[in-house]
């Protein structure tokens, strides 16, 4: 069952002389892990808008074709309507944390809903063990790292328990170990609770290995859409700019020498080493 | 940073932190009150030494001292102001009830700052921003108010790095007379106030991606309760309040320049 669904969707921004996103059809079904990768400015930035109806109530603009987001159509379904099913997590952590503690900043969006407290406090805390930041609730958030301040982001979302959880570049103001944490917490997400995922994220090397699905953009269109192992095989892919896993490249290279790994492409170091390693005891 | 260090606020705990605002604060109206209907000394002084034990209580004497420090400039002004003026009014004398009356004047405004201090520096923007939601003030503005806080040493920060950013360029922000140092910072305040934009506007897509306005009737993971020490104090300013009234009714009170 497919709990986002775009079909031919076109969105101009106001005053936009070309639409950021081109006829998008995409389908994403319950429990998967999808990576949409791609050059900046491809639109991944406004598709993500599009998910939880920020785009057409917060943003203006012209929005063409159809989009359903957890059975619900966005043009029908203000924000915070969607905001039960959908949690989005933006770039920066430092602008979406408003509140004076950070057990505060995770309970803004249950308060917003109208939860009875004793149940808040419950979700609240749940979500704080989850990302591992339950030490730190009484800290400010402005106290804490970048990575520790994403988190807070990723639990206050958590906090209202979504169906779907859509991250857009979550990493991109974090050191790689941060990054790092960051996806294994995303990763636990979606195979513990089952939780949709949709990450938007430059760096394939940590986050393909995760990935069931991937989608790769180029100037508002989708280009390639499906299966990492076979996507990120092709040299179309490396000429638009994606950061192919390095892992993925020396395997391709190493095919291309003759050398015999197997037929899995991998995705990530540890696969590629394993590959390795049965190909040197079978010798 | 020194100017933003004292608008960094971090948690303490200590009995008159944990007490409730809302009385915290009608106390200090209390007390408020009283120094205005008394403009004998004795009375001033005593209240200018109510708020002592509540300082030591919550560990923040450095902190009041250099409240006080900062008035003690004001204070001295309005000292000199009003002996100037009796000494001028009374025909060139200098009388002790004079003295007496314009130190009064001025425990009084010290009186009324030491209070004021000691309110803001027990309690905590997180607390206050609680009390304004509790006491039915539209959690927008509420809001307002905490989120302003939180962004303070945010955006001292970035005005410290676009500083440096320009300074890297050539800028010379200590250079030249009054008005060409205020016109320096221009270069400064411009990318501040558009980074600001930007900002809230960042804040605002992730207010509305966390159901922001969903209902009307919003709750609150922390409630504000009346505590033991919160009564006890309710009682401190009713007593401090009957009495004053009840002396300024009934008992003349003496002036020191009486006895001397």
């Amino acid at each position: 069952m497919a709990v986002i669904e775009t079909k031919n969707l076109t969105y101009t921004y106001p005053g936009g002389t070309k639409p950021s996103i081109n006829s998008v059809s995409i389908k994403v079904e319950k429990g998967e892990f999808v990576l949409i990768t791609g050059p900046s400015g491809c639109g991944k930035t406004t598709l993500c808008r599009c998910f939880n109806g920020l785009i057409p109530h917060f943003y203006q603009g012209e929005l063409k074709g159809e989009i359903t987001v957890a059975d619900m159509d966005t043009a029908t379904h203000e924000t915070h309507a969607m905001a039960k099913s959908v949690g989005l997590v933006f770039q920066n952590p430092e602008n979406q944390l408003f509140a004076l503690s950070i057990e505060k900043d995770v309970a803004f969006g249950l308060e917003n809903l109208g939860m009875p407290r004793e149940e808040m406090r419950e979700r609240v805390d749940w979500a704080l063990k989850l990302t591992d930041i339950y030490d730190l609730r009484e800290r400010s958030p402005h106290e804490v790292s970048g990575g520790q301040q994403q988190r807070v982001a990723i639990a206050a979302v958590l906090a209202m328990q979504p169906e779907i959880i859509v991250l857009d570049e979550p990493t991109s103001f974090l050191d790689p170990l941060s990054a790092e944490k960051i996806f294994e917490v995303i990763h636990e997400l979606n195979k513990k609770l089952g939780i949709t995922v949709v990450l938007v994220e430059h760096r394939l090397d940590l986050t393909a290995k995760y990935a069931d699905h991937i989608i790769i953009m180029d100037e508002g269109k989708v280009c390639f859409d499906g299966n990492p192992r076979e996507i990120l095989s092709t040299e179309e892919t490396r000429l638009i700019g994606v950061g192919i896993p390095k892992a993925t490249l020396l395997y391709h290279i190493l095919q291309k020498e003759g050398v015999k790994l197997g037929d899995v492409t991998p995705l990530s170091s540890e696969e590629l080493a394993k590959l390795l390693q049965e190909a040197f005891e079978t010798k | 940073m020194s100017v933003f260090d004292g608008l960094k606020f971090r948690r303490v705990y200590s009995p008159i932190h944990n007490l409730d605002p809302r009385i915290k604060f009608v106390y200090v109206c209390a007390v408020f009150v009283v120094a205005i209907i008394f403009s004998e000394i004795l009375p001033l002084i005593a209240l200018f030494l109510m708020p002592i034990p509540f300082v030591l209580l919550a560990g923040v004497q450095k902190e009041w001292l250099r409240s006080l420090r900062g008035a003690a400039f004001l204070a001295g002004f309005i000292f000199i102001v009003n002996i100037a003026s009796n000494f001028f009014t009374s025909g060139y004398v200098l009388t002790a009830g004079a003295v007496e009356t314009s130190a009064a004047m001025t425990l009084r405004f010290v009186v009324l700052v030491e209070s004021f201090s000691v309110f803001f520096l027990t309690t905590s923007p997180d607390h206050l921003g609680l009390a304004l939601e509790q006491t039915r003030v539209p959690y927008e503005f509420a809001f307002a108010f905490t989120t302003a806080v939180r962004f303070v040493p945010v955006l001292a920060e970035e005005a410290q790095t676009i500083m440096d950013a320009q300074k890297a360029r050539g800028l010379e922000l200590e250079k030249g007379g009054f008005l060409k140092r205020i016109r320096n910072y221009v270069p400064v305040l411009i990318p501040l106030i558009v980074s600001a934009i930007r900002r809230s506007l960042e804040l605002a897509e992730a207010m509305e991606s966390r159901a922001w306005g969903a209902t009307k009737k919003r709750t609150n993971l922390y409630a504000l309760k009346l505590h033991r020490g919160d009564f006890a104090l309710l009682a401190i300013t009713i007593g401090v309040l009957v009495v004053a009234i009840y002396v300024r009714l009934y008992v003349p009170v003496p002036a020191i320049s009486q006895f001397l």
